[in-house]
């Protein structure tokens, strides 16, 4: 039991520490990703970057998050890192970006009603074939947020 | 976990250490008492592994990897370095962490191994690692197997990487993986030069590095960009293993190594940092001097009880596949209509389901075929998929889950070994009866047993072929082909995503057309065609352009050099996974040499036979007639 608490307090400790880089910044996309479409960031993973590793470098200690701030800014880095899956499955209004969406996002309703009002919504959250990343990523996060149906708890 | 927990949080406060500090020069003491620094656990902690010349010598070349500055060729000197440094005051640069922060595990093993009492060491604050840990929130592991890539010859025999699993479960059985933390060691490359990538990838000259990212980035970029299938194979690790695998990945991340693309490659690191985190597996016992991916996935098999699952996740070229299946008759063409056009018609009379079920599969095809274009984003492919995304998305259904089921043959540990050694005899017209002995290296070839392979791919490294010719006074040895490398794809030519076949060979081989009297010709060929398959035949037909050199050739205006151009056609017919037939027919134009035509036919066949394969060859030349067999044993 005393060695449970300890690693509790020890992951408190953490948090609380990490909690004075504030939000702006935290999680690993915010930093990942800057002002590139997220689509060339794939590109640079795929011939190995340098940019791309020393971002995602183990040591880097890139998700300064407290555990407030995660379920927004996770479902950012989510949606930036899976844009072009993501608009698949919102077109087909289910698949697996939706089921980890709707967990990451903390929504209440199931996977289906998620995948629905994205489907429903597929020509406001991803109007042109070119809407700049960061566009895309608003709108779903703004959908997940008005949509109260929904539920999900996105600060 | 457990133990992790407890030296980690280092509760009570304690008095400062000195270098002097009693219970330090009692570790130590019984360190060297024990003989600790050559502890198995500690040298697979330190990567510490027997050099040429007996000494001891880690692999990891950043020297941060190190507190003692003979640590590299020194385990006990590190350990001792490394229990001082435990005692050792607050850094005063904040950028710098703590060696308590640093070496984790190196502290579980103090106190797991050493009966290092935490508590009595001075506290330290580690909240980067501590970051670390929450970022990680490993319940489980999990080594992924990214299938052969041939686009890139980095990645030509696979890649593995681990997976820190948080088994967050959004449903009964439906695991999110996507969010869990990839975790590769992979190469920098610097130079996109071909040769000097190849020269330096094999001369460890590129720096390697391990870094964590999400699962999601590996899944985009293995399966959707290149197309690959992912094996995932779910190890049973004890919760102090997983703990211990995260706090030593840590202790790597902040190291770099030397990347030997042949030896100290990813799959290597891999197998090596789980051998770290658990000193009771061995792995790397069960890999040759060469690391080929699909031998570490086989030695995690060596050890019983190690894999718990294997899950398979499909390309997108395999998830395409199974859609095409799905479809009634009638409905490809439309899929390929919308390929071209997304605003083309669809058929008439389709119900909601038929016309989601071909928007579908019309959306993965444009995901197959412009893929690449669409991540560089090229505005004719990414209008095509945006229209087709709205057409679908104006079908207010959900599409059912697609089930893909694995390919009959299984992953990679299904595979024959990497190696191939083959002994037999036969007899030429020319040269009478003959033995012959045969080697490979690495990997596959178009006839080897096909399970756990892809049937459409041959990547053959180092094969050697001599025989030994009893006629003659005391016989004679002869080679006959020693080859660095022998590619060919046979990707069959379909309607959905039409992909070139390409042969590629380099090395030495044996002239058989009398350009000159029996000598060996450096050769390289290159050809490019296409491949027609009806379920187990297919056929190949490629031009090809071959250049030779030898001094006794009879090459382009009196030079050994000589360059060939023709077709070479080669039909495959593959019965089951037992046996293989395969035929070649190559005629080249050899301008201003002699001769100016030269021509090969040749037939193999295979019985594949539990870890080895009778062969029977047959071949003709202008100038040599042949007939061989014999048996392969894959190790």
């Amino acid at each position: 039991m005393r060695t449970i608490l300890a690693l509790v307090a020890l992951l408190a400790a953490g948090n609380a520490s990490a909690a004075a880089y504030g939000s702006a910044g935290c999680g690993l996309g915010s930093m990942a990703f800057g002002s590139q479409p997220g689509g060339i960031q794939i590109l640079a993973a795929t011939t190995n970057g340098t940019s791309w590793n020393q971002t995602f470098g183990i040591t880097s200690g890139t998700s300064n998050c407290g555990k407030t701030a995660f379920a927004l800014q996770g479902t950012k880095v989510f949606i930036e890192g899976n844009k072009d899956a993501l608009a698949k499955d919102a077109a087909r209004g289910s698949g697996e970006t939706i089921v980890a969406l709707r967990n990451i996002a903390s929504c209440q309703a199931p996977a289906e009603q998620v995948g629905s009002a994205l489907q429903q919504n597929f020509g406001k959250l991803f109007p042109k074939a070119d809407a700049p990343l960061e566009q895309v990523r608003d709108n779903v996060i703004h959908l997940l947020q008005s949509d109260k149906t929904l539920a999900c708890t996105l600060g | 976990m457990l133990a992790f927990a407890i030296a980690l949080a280092v509760t009570a406060a304690t008095p400062a250490a000195t270098p002097t500090d009693p219970y330090l020069v009692q570790l130590v003491a019984r360190a060297r008492a024990g003989r600790l620094g050559e502890d198995r656990w500690w040298l697979r902690l330190g990567h510490w592994h027997r050099g040429l010349l007996g000494g001891w010598e880690a692999e990891p070349d950043g020297p941060d990897f190190y507190l003692s500055p003979r640590g590299k060729t020194d385990p006990q000197a590190e350990l001792e370095a490394t229990l001082a440094g435990f005692f050792a005051p607050e850094e005063k640069d904040p950028k710098v962490q703590h060696p308590q922060c640093r070496f984790p595990a190196r502290l579980v093993f103090a106190v797991k191994r050493l009966g290092l009492d935490p508590s009595r060491l001075p506290r330290r604050e580690c909240p980067r690692l501590a970051e670390w840990w929450e970022r990680t929130r490993a319940q489980a592991v999990t080594l992924v197997f990214s299938s052969y890539y041939m686009n890139n010859p980095a990645s030509a025999f696979g890649h593995t990487f681990l997976r820190l699993d948080r088994r967050i479960f959004a449903g009964p059985g439906e695991k999110l993986e996507l969010i869990d933390l990839g975790v590769d060691y992979a190469a920098t490359p610097d130079t996109s030069n071909a040769l000097l990538y190849a020269f330096k990838g094999l001369a460890g000259l590129f720096r390697g590095d391990f870094s964590a990212k999400p699962y999601f980035y590996k899944v985009r970029e293995y399966a959707d960009f290149e197309s690959r299938d992912l094996w995932e194979y779910e190890l049973d690790l004890p919760p102090e293993a997983v703990a211990m695998l995260v706090a030593h990945v840590w202790e790597l991340g902040s190291t770099w190594f030397h990347y030997f693309y042949l030896t100290e490659n990813c799959s290597y690191e891999v197998l090596a940092a789980l051998e770290a985190a658990d000193p009771s597996l061995d792995l790397l016992d069960h890999v040759g001097k060469i690391t080929i991916p699909a031998d570490t996935v086989k030695a995690l098999f060596r050890n019983p009880g190690l894999v718990k699952a294997v899950h398979y996740r499909p390309s997108a070229r395999t998830v395409l596949e199974r859609r095409v299946e799905g479809l009634r008759p009638g409905e490809l063409e439309a899929v390929l209509a919308l390929g071209d056009d997304p605003r083309a018609p669809l058929p008439a009379g389709l119900d909601d389901p038929g016309r989601a079920r071909v928007l579908d599969a019309a959306l993965d095809l444009v995901d197959v075929r412009a893929g690449k274009a669409i991540i560089r984003g090229d505005a004719a492919a990414l209008a095509r998929r945006q229209a087709l995304l709205e057409r679908r998305s104006a079908v207010a259904l959900a599409s059912p889950p697609l089930e893909v089921p694995p390919p009959p043959g299984g992953g990679p540990e299904h595979g024959h070994g990497s190696a191939r050694a083959g002994l037999g005899g036969g007899a030429s017209r020319q040269g009478g009866p003959f033995a012959l002995l045969d080697w490979r290296l690495a990997l596959h070839d178009l006839a080897d047993p096909p399970a756990g392979f892809s049937p459409a791919t041959q990547l053959e490294f180092l094969k050697t072929r001599v025989r030994w010719e009893s006629r003659g006074a005391g016989g004679k040895l002869r080679l006959d082909e020693a080859l660095l490398v022998s590619a060919s794809s046979m990707t069959p030519l379909d309607r959905l995503d039409p992909r070139i076949s390409f042969r590629v060979r380099a090395g030495a081989e044996r002239v058989r057309d009398g350009g000159c009297s029996a000598c060996v010709a450096g050769t390289f060929l290159a050809g490019g065609g296409g491949t027609v398959a009806a379920g187990p035949v297919a056929l190949q037909v490629t031009g090809d352009l071959a250049l030779q050199y030898a001094p006794d050739l009879q090459g382009l205006r009196g030079s050994g050099f000589r360059a060939g151009v023709g077709p070479t056609a080669v039909l495959r017919i593959l019965g089951g996974g037992r046996a293989a037939l395969l035929a070649t027919a190559a005629w080249r134009w050899q301008p201003e040499a002699r001769p100016d035509v030269t021509w090969d036919l040749s037939a193999v066949a295979r019985l594949h036979l539990g870890s080895g394969s009778l062969f029977a060859e047959a071949r003709r030349t202008p100038r040599a007639d042949e007939l061989l067999g014999g048996l392969y044993l894959f190790y």
